[in-house]
């Protein structure tokens, strides 16, 4: 009943025995956390290794923990413990909205929010949204640690900046800012288990006339082989109240940014034209709720 | 490099010989010999290979056994009750008729009782959401989410489970 290829298994209990066995065998091993894609991966011989790491156990990188300024979700932790999470829904819902939408209960049971970003796949539910929070990814090896930004993170399908000695033990979330609110939509192609045609957050900050936009931020998924930010819209925002004409114009922005290839999934032209909707959908309600907010 | 670890499944410790890469859905059918859960897609898409681990619906044909060593798994022999009457769950999908071949259900039964132990006021959509990850190929979906909720129904009244 082998169909994986063999390899050498292990266990490490704590965050510095994984370090340690990162810089000793990080250039021939895989880490393994909930194994939705991994074990898929070895599956299909899509990739072979001699060693696997299993971080899923090692309880000093799961879990949420709320501080003075903000939230740090383990690297972990896993995307039902996210979408059930009482705490984070006031304040972060975007990000427990996009893991509500993550495949099915079973894979979000399984799956964690450090093997989302780590698997670095262009439709993956959960970057976006970090970024439109402003999220820190906290990478850590024996070296010591570094920070970057999500959309800092992927290169390309599933091309990231770890090293290999490297992984991510954690995200910290600021607290949102006064009168600024993040929202996150996905479109596939039937409701339920599919892979994002098109995914996207977005996060508004008012100035305190609660009109006036001070800042405001935009990231699709799925639409390039790294998730993109958004340059025209900030711009097109900035300073200005927001209006139907507005809209119009962030939607056409948005468009003009997205660089979609056809699949099987969907066409490049029904994908652009997914993008206008979000962000047009998005933004108004990013910008109605951080009215109340 | 094989193994010998011990897994508790349905609250019995079996002692089973695995190497790294043995997948839990294999090793619970082949090596243990509870056919019950079945494997289906072994890919992650059709839910049919469900298991409980430490309560929590998961996927036997995404998980390496190994991994499991110290948990405590469920399949679907181990929801009947003790004295081998039927839970009330598996009463509910023979009740209204939620079982046509029946290679789905073992998976279906675990995903709806864990939904029920996590809320057990969940609403139709609740449920169908709680389901999207088991794909009935006889599409009998009207009659588990019936079956579902009449359970829900129950165990509001008298607290059963
Ligand atoms: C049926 C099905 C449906 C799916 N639907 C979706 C979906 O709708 N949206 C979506 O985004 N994804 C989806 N996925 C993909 C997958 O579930 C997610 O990408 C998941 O978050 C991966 O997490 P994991 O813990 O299972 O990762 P694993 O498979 O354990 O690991 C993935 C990769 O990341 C590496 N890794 C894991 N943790 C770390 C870490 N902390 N530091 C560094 N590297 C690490 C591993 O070595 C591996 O290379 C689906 C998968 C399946 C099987
Ligand atoms: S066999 Fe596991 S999900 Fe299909
Ligand atoms: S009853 Fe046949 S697959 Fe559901």
């Amino acid at each position: 009943m082998n169909i994986l290829s063999n390899f050498q298994y292990h266990a490490p209990k704590t965050k510095a025995e994984v370090l340690d066995l990162l810089a000793d065998i990080g250039d021939k091993s895989k880490m393994l956390a909930g194994g939705t894609d991994l074990v898929i991966m070895l599956k299909e011989k899509m990739i072979q290794t001699e060693n696997v790491i299993n971080i899923a156990d090692v309880k000093e990188l799961s879990g949420i923990k709320f501080t003075d300024n903000g939230v740090e979700i383990g690297a972990c932790t896993t995307i039902s413990e996210i979408e059930n999470s009482k705490e984070l829904v006031e304040k972060y819902g975007a990000l427990v909205y996009a893991a509500s939408q993550l495949g099915s209960y079973q894979v979000r049971t399984m799956a964690t929010i450090g093997g989302n970003i780590s698997h670095s796949s262009p439709c993956g539910e959960t970057p976006a949204p970090l970024s439109a929070l402003n999220a820190t990814v906290v990478i850590e090896s024996k070296r010591g640690e570094r920070t970057v930004k999500p959309e800092d993170f992927i290169l390309g399908n599933r091309q990231n900046i770890l090293e290999k000695d490297e992984m991510v033990t954690k995200f910290i979330i600021p607290e949102p800012v006064a009168h600024s609110a993040a929202t996150y939509g996905n479109i596939g192609l039937r409701n339920a288990m599919e892979i994002d045609a098109v995914n996207m957050a977005v996060n508004i900050e008012l100035e305190d006339d609660k009109k006036t936009i001070k800042s405001a931020k935009l990231i699709m998924g799925s639409v390039a082989p790294k998730p993109i930010v958004s340059e025209g819209v900030p711009s097109l925002l900035v300073g200005k109240e927001l209006n139907d004409e507005l809209i119009e114009k962030v939607g056409e922005a948005a468009m003009s940014e997205a660089t979609p290839i056809s699949d099987v999934r969907a066409s490049a032209e029904y994908r652009k034209d997914v993008v206008g909707a979000l962000a047009r959908r998005l933004t108004k309600e990013a910008y109605n709720k951080a009215m109340e907010a | 490099m094989k193994q010998l670890i011990t897994l508790n499944i349905n609250n019995q410790n079996y002692d089973v010989i695995v190497t790294p890469m043995d997948l839990l859905v294999d090793v619970i059918r082949k090596a243990i010999g509870l056919t019950g859960t079945k494997k289906g897609c072994g890919q992650g898409d059709c839910g049919a290979c469900t298991v409980l681990i430490d309560g929590q619906p998961k996927l036997s044909c995404l998980t390496l056994a190994i991994t499991c060593a110290d948990k405590k798994i469920i399949t679907i022999e181990g929801i009947a009750n003790e004295d081998g009457t039927l839970h009330p769950i598996q009463d509910a999908f023979l009740d209204h008729g939620a079982v046509q071949c029946g290679f789905c259900t073992p998976g279906m039964i675990l995903s709806a009782k864990a939904l029920i132990d996590r809320n057990p006021n969940p609403s139709q959509k609740e449920i169908k959401t709680a389901i999207s990850g088991n794909t009935c190929r006889c599409t009998g979906y009207i009659n588990i989410v019936s079956a579902i909720e009449s359970y829900a129904n129950l165990v509001a009244e008298k607290g059963a489970k």
